[in-house]
């Protein structure tokens, strides 16, 4: 008996291996870009390199957990270029007027504050749709964004570490608890948090129920408006956190720097393989999307490529994965 | 009398059958409808009228049978084909852009041929004076009334010089008037020697200007009978009377008290809605498609804006402004859609079962998984539900299963009130005695139960009273142990 | 856009932007009478560049509003136009003749809108984030060709094509964006293209069931939509005499607001030629106003912060009056 079930049972777990592997090619499509890399490039193996990369990492992927949600529940967030630029500068102001620690809590709470005036928008107007959605987002993006250059006159922000060696910035740029850094402290405290919201909690169901048949969970007596007001303030809350970073990083805030990260964060959300649609995600996916796009980047800078290319490859990694994910919803319901 | 067996038939349909998964729609239908001839078509909700229209049209392919119009075989075609072909179709829904003019409607598709915007209005004009229709073609459809647009639509007929005018239920939303109106055209058009197919539930018009007509059910044909053959009450028993193959449990016993009374509730199509449902009891709601029936119960759960309303759960009045709240009160309601208003494609068989009792699993936030399970073991288990296990994903379950897990969401409930809208469509015989069974044992516990249904059988042998919705308001009320499915669909159908 | 299927009316009627502009004219003029307010709105110099400035803006904009009646949406023109402006460049810097290097850039607007439309339409990929995509790609496609640095015209001709000014006033540039948006309006207005993209737009199904080739008018919109924004590109680089290849950063977004504040709708099947050319100018005429009234410390942020207003207002006005229409809660 033994000896007929054992080769089985092996070649069962194979076939599991395969099968997931085939239902989220991101895995592979990571680990054939290390490999390749690291054979072409032995840079790619250096500690300076992989520190590099978890450094890049810090910035986009809060942005890009905040926004997993907002997609998940079927909307989108076009705000967070604005929300980032208006929290960093407010942040970074206002170190002078009260210390790191308040000016930091400041700007997290003018994140927060934006993601629930989005929310308010969009439920008062009634919008279920990820089209309104983008519209208004949009739109209060250049509010936020325009808010952030009046706030400063234009002028960039720098960040002067006042007398005490201390700094919290400082910390989180370059500073380590144990083999980590701080940065990626915060990082997994983050994802575990989001992780037991969406995996665990009522509030982390809705999201995906509502991305799934909004008209099903409303009958079904699911919180909608509750649900919405989560994924905006989530998404604005992560855009503060990842403000903070970036202005860590930088040492200063620009009332433009926020622009960029909002097609990074809907990319690395998309690549992670979470639907655009909504109904279907995870932030755990959205990890391997963000670790994707940056390794991506790092392997194209080591190979020489400039950087424009890599922002074209931005484009085109878009185009292909709403094509592939497209090609898969289509294939399903046939 | 007509000559309807002189001249040779316009459209011949023989022995065209046509199956969906699941369920036989049309089943060997004949018929053959000659021109300059009103002919109707009547039948019940499910009887296979709309499937046939489509056939015709190009919109389904039947399955087996022979289609013959004007002589030539149809095998298959499209929607644009057969109206080339002079075969029209004016859908219950309307097929005109909202955001267009009339006149582009008239020739949507055809704009350069028919002359661009000169040609197009000037020929529209002339093809809706022709049947004394006066709405001005620059009009957007958005902005005109339903007696124009059903105009517009036959105009659109009329231009493809069509010699078979299918209409769907084209009166539901006409006032006398324009009802008038709409005869003299069909009048007129069977003068010019124009085939009609008339669908309707309204006996009084197949009665008031149909020549010949076919009384449909299940998918056969009945009869094909000159309307003068006929008597009201025939036709009705036509409709209604069938063999009864289900078998029903004895009819539950009824409490009395009233749970939930219904004082009043007005909206857009609901007149002034009155009923009372008593604890422990199965309230059958018998209308036709149209009548308010789904419309009540959504109103009533607080799905839908109304205009006014006023509802007393034991004795005591309560406000519903949303679902959430209706739950809350105990109240659950299974939409007659299930799979648009129902099914979560993507989700598991257990996620889409303890859906609405989610708040129920949660402390403190957090969902009781291992709960979650048992509660998709039990309905699945109750129900008979055929999926691997609770985390399938429910998109992989036949049309019936899906069905029955979607119940089984709203039974776990344990709810005061039930509303039921159409349960037991699409699932099949055996399942269906399972369903039978637990709605028994939902009132034997306490609950009651209002069970909207299209099929009498199930609503005179499950239900402890009867009620009939028609237009928007309740207009009867019987005890089934007593009344006869004739009288109660007479009543359903008696427009005011 | 996959998830907005009914139809909504326009928000701001024709004759409501019309009385916009009017007001801020009258404003302006008002304004003037005023020391402390008075503004070089109304000389010549600042209505010319007034009016070059709205045209290459228009030209898109003309695009824009074919793909927004079939309900699509093209995010891809502002890239398309940077793009276009440095190639057109680099050849004729290379000394390729001035109409070669024109046709050149145009084709190269026919393939990307063919490429858009056929991702978009025929694989029913969602246009907002494909367009969006290959705005990103042609940005950066840019930045490599030039890497990075504005790109001068070396051929002086080159600029009289958008500048020289006929009779001395008018310059062609203008005549050129009133060419577009007049044939525009007369396709969607006379032709059976024009009819059945607002067919498409207003009833997907009713359109296909009338035997409108749905697809293919569909995506000839978005080859319409790319060709144009290549044509402003080229305009733009010849107005300018260089080009930038990320001069085309805020102009999607702001083009489709401008064309919806018109009378367009997000959810397709109206619009037209004139709401978008008027819906385009009041923005144009605002932003310029303020940018003349010159309010020290509000000065560049305002005009941002008001279109970020009229925006969030007309879609909320245009969702709400959706809310209020829906029967269900």
């Amino acid at each position: 008996m033994s000896a007929a079930t054992e080769p089985m049972r092996g070649r069962v777990s194979t076939h599991a291996a395969v099968t997931f592997l085939k239902n989220n090619p991101i895995f592979v499509a990571i680990a054939i870009l290390a490999v390749i890399t690291s054979i072409v490039e032995p840079k790619f193996r250096t500690t300076e390199n992989l520190d590099n990369i978890i450094r890049q990492f810090g910035v986009l992927i809060f942005a890009a957990l905040g926004m997993t949600f907002v997609i998940m529940a079927g909307f989108i967030d076009l705000s967070i270029g604005g929300i980032i630029s208006l929290v960093a500068v407010v942040t970074v102001t206002q170190i002078d007027q009260v210390g790191q620690g308040p000016a930091i809590l400041i700007g997290l709470g003018v994140g927060l504050a934006c993601g629930l005036l989005n929310a308010i928008l969009i439920l008062t107007a009634g919008a279920l749709t990820q089209a309104e959605a983008l519209f208004i987002t949009f739109g209060m993006s250049l509010v936020y964004g325009a808010v952030a250059l009046m706030y400063t006159q234009g002028v960039t922000q720098f960040l002067t570490y006042s007398q005490s060696d201390i700094s919290i910035f400082n910390a989180i740029n370059s500073g380590s608890i144990g083999p980590l850094s701080v940065s990626a402290v915060m990082f997994l405290i983050a994802l575990a948090i989001l992780l037991t919201i969406e995996r665990r909690t009522y509030m982390g169901r809705t999201v995906v129920l509502t991305g799934g048949n909004k008209v099903a969970a409303r009958l079904a007596g699911i919180p909608i408006s509750r649900s919405i007001l989560m994924i905006y303030a989530i998404s604005g809350l992560m855009s503060a956190i990842g403000a903070v970073v970036l202005a860590s990083r930088v040492t200063l805030a620009d009332p433009t720097m926020g622009t960029p990260w909002m097609t990074q964060a809907i990319l690395a959300v998309v690549v992670g393989g979470t639907a655009l649609v909504g109904g279907r995600g995870s932030v755990l996916w959205t990890v391997f999307g963000a670790l994707l796009l940056i390794l991506l980047n790092n392997c194209l800078n080591l190979l020489g490529f400039s950087s424009y290319i890599q922002f074209m490859l931005r484009g085109v990694i878009l185009i292909l994965a709403i094509w592939l994910d497209t090609a898969k919803q289509n294939a399903v319901s046939k | 009398m007509v000559e309807a067996s002189a001249s040779p038939a316009l459209l011949s349909i023989k022995d065209v059958s046509k199956a969906f998964p699941g369920v036989k729609a049309l089943d060997r239908v004949s018929l053959e409808v000659h021109g300059g001839v009103v002919h109707g078509i009547v039948g019940e909700n499910g009887a296979g009228k709309s499937t046939l229209m489509k056939i015709l049209s190009g919109v389904y392919e039947k399955d087996s049978g022979e289609i013959t119009f004007e002589g030539k075989v149809i095998e298959k075609t499209t929607p644009v084909e057969s109206m080339h072909m002079g075969l029209a179709i004016i859908y219950q829904e309307l097929n005109l852009v909202n955001t267009m003019t009339v006149g582009e409607n008239v020739f949507l598709g055809r704009f350069a041929e028919s002359g661009g915007r000169a040609g197009v209005h000037a020929k529209a004009r002339a093809l809706l004076d022709s049947i004394g229709c006066k709405v001005n073609t620059h009009k957007l459809v958005s902005e005109i009334s339903v007696s124009d647009k059903q105009m517009v639509e036959i105009a659109k007929a009329l231009s493809f010089d069509s010699k078979l005018i299918i209409m769907d239920e084209p009166s539901s939303s006409l006032t006398n008037d324009e009802m008038e109106k709409l005869v003299k055209i069909i009048h007129d058009l069977k003068a010019k020697g124009i085939g009609i197919i008339y669908i309707s539930h309204k006996l009084d018009e197949i009665f008031g200007f149909c020549d010949v007509v076919t009384v449909m059910r299940d998918g056969h044909v009945i009869d094909t009978k000159p309307v003068g053959e006929l008597t009201r009450n025939d036709m009705i028993a036509m409709m209604v009377g069938r063999t009864i193959e289900n078998e029903y449990p004895p009819r539950p016993d009824c409490a009395g008290e009233p749970i939930l009374e219904i004082k009043h509730i007005r909206t857009r199509k609901l007149k002034d809605v009155q009923l009372t449902l008593r604890k422990g009891e199965i309230l059958g709601l018998v209308g036709l498609v149209g009548s308010g029936r789904t419309e009540l119960v959504r109103a009533l759960f607080g799905a839908d804006k109304v205009a006014d309303k006023s509802i007393l759960l034991d004795g005591k009045p309560v406000e519903i402004n949303s679902p959430r709240d209706a739950i809350a009160l105990g109240l659950s309601l299974v939409p007659e859609d299930r799979k648009l208003q129902g099914l979560l494609l993507g989700f598991s068989v257990e996620q889409n079962i303890s859906l609405a009792v989610l708040t129920r699993l949660t402390r403190f936030g957090f969902v009781n998984s291992k709960e979650e399970t048992e509660v998709g073991e039990r309905q699945i288990k109750a129900l008979n539900v055929k999926t691997p296990s609770g985390r399938t994903k429910i998109r992989s379950l036949s049309g019936g299963n899906q069905q029955k897990a979607i119940l089984g969401r709203w039974l776990e409930m344990h709810p005061r009130v039930l509303v039921l809208d159409e349960p037991t469509r699409g699932i099949d015989v055996g399942a269906k005695y399972e369903i039978y069974l637990l709605m028994k044992k939902i009132v034997e516990d306490g609950g009651s139960i209002i069970l909207i249904s299209s099929e009498l059988p199930e609503v005179l042998h499950m239900s402890n009273r009867v009620a009939t919705i028609c237009d928007g308001r309740i207009n009867g009320e019987f005890d089934p142990a007593v009344a006869s499915a004739d009288e109660i669909m007479a009543k359903a159908f008696e427009f005011a | 856009m996959t998830s907005i299927t009914q139809a909504s009316r326009s928000v701001i009627g024709l004759q409501k932007a019309f009385l916009a502009i009017l007001m801020v004219v009258i404003a302006m003029f008002v304004f003037n009478q005023f020391d402390a307010t008075r503004s070089e709105f109304f000389s010549q110099l600042n209505l010319i560049n007034l009016a070059k400035d709205s045209s290459i803006l228009l030209i898109l904009a003309m695009g824009e509003t074919f793909c927004l009646i079939a309900m699509g949406v093209d995010l891809s023109i502002g890239g398309m136009m940077a793009l276009s402006g440095v190639v057109v460049l680099q050849l004729i810097n290379a000394g390729v003749p001035i109409p070669v290097a024109i046709a050149l850039v145009l084709l190269l607007g026919l393939l990307v809108g063919a490429i858009n439309g056929y991702i978009s339409v025929y694989q029913k990929a969602e246009p907002f984030i494909i367009t969006l995509g290959m705005g990103i790609v042609l940005t950066g496609l840019g930045q490599q060709l030039t890497d990075a640095h504005p790109v001068t015209s070396a051929v002086p001709d080159f600029a009289s094509l958008a500048n020289f000014q006929l009779f001395g006033v008018v310059p062609v540039l203008v005549l050129v964006m009133f060419a577009v948006v007049g044939i525009t309006f007369w396709v969607l207005r006379t032709t059976s293209f024009g009819r059945n993209v607002y067919a498409v737009g207003g009833d997907y199904e009713v359109a296909k069931y009338s035997g409108i080739n749905v697809m293919r008018t569909k995506a000839a919109t978005y080859l319409i939509s790319s060709v144009l924004a290549s044509l402003g590109g080229i305009m733009l680089a010849s107005q300018l005499n260089s080009a930038s290849s990320i001069s085309g950063d805020a102009v999607p977004l702001y083009v489709v607001c401008a064309v919806v504040v018109g009378g367009t709708s997000v959810a397709g099947g109206i619009g037209g030629a004139i709401k978008s050319f008027i819906g385009l100018i009041l923005l144009g005429v605002l932003t310029n106003a303020f940018n003349m009234l010159r309010i020290d410390s509000l000065v560049s942020y305002l005009p941002t912060l008001l279109l970020g207003v009229i925006i969030v207002s007309i879609l909320w006005l245009d969702s709400y009056g959706r809310k209020r229409r829906r029967e269900a809660i």
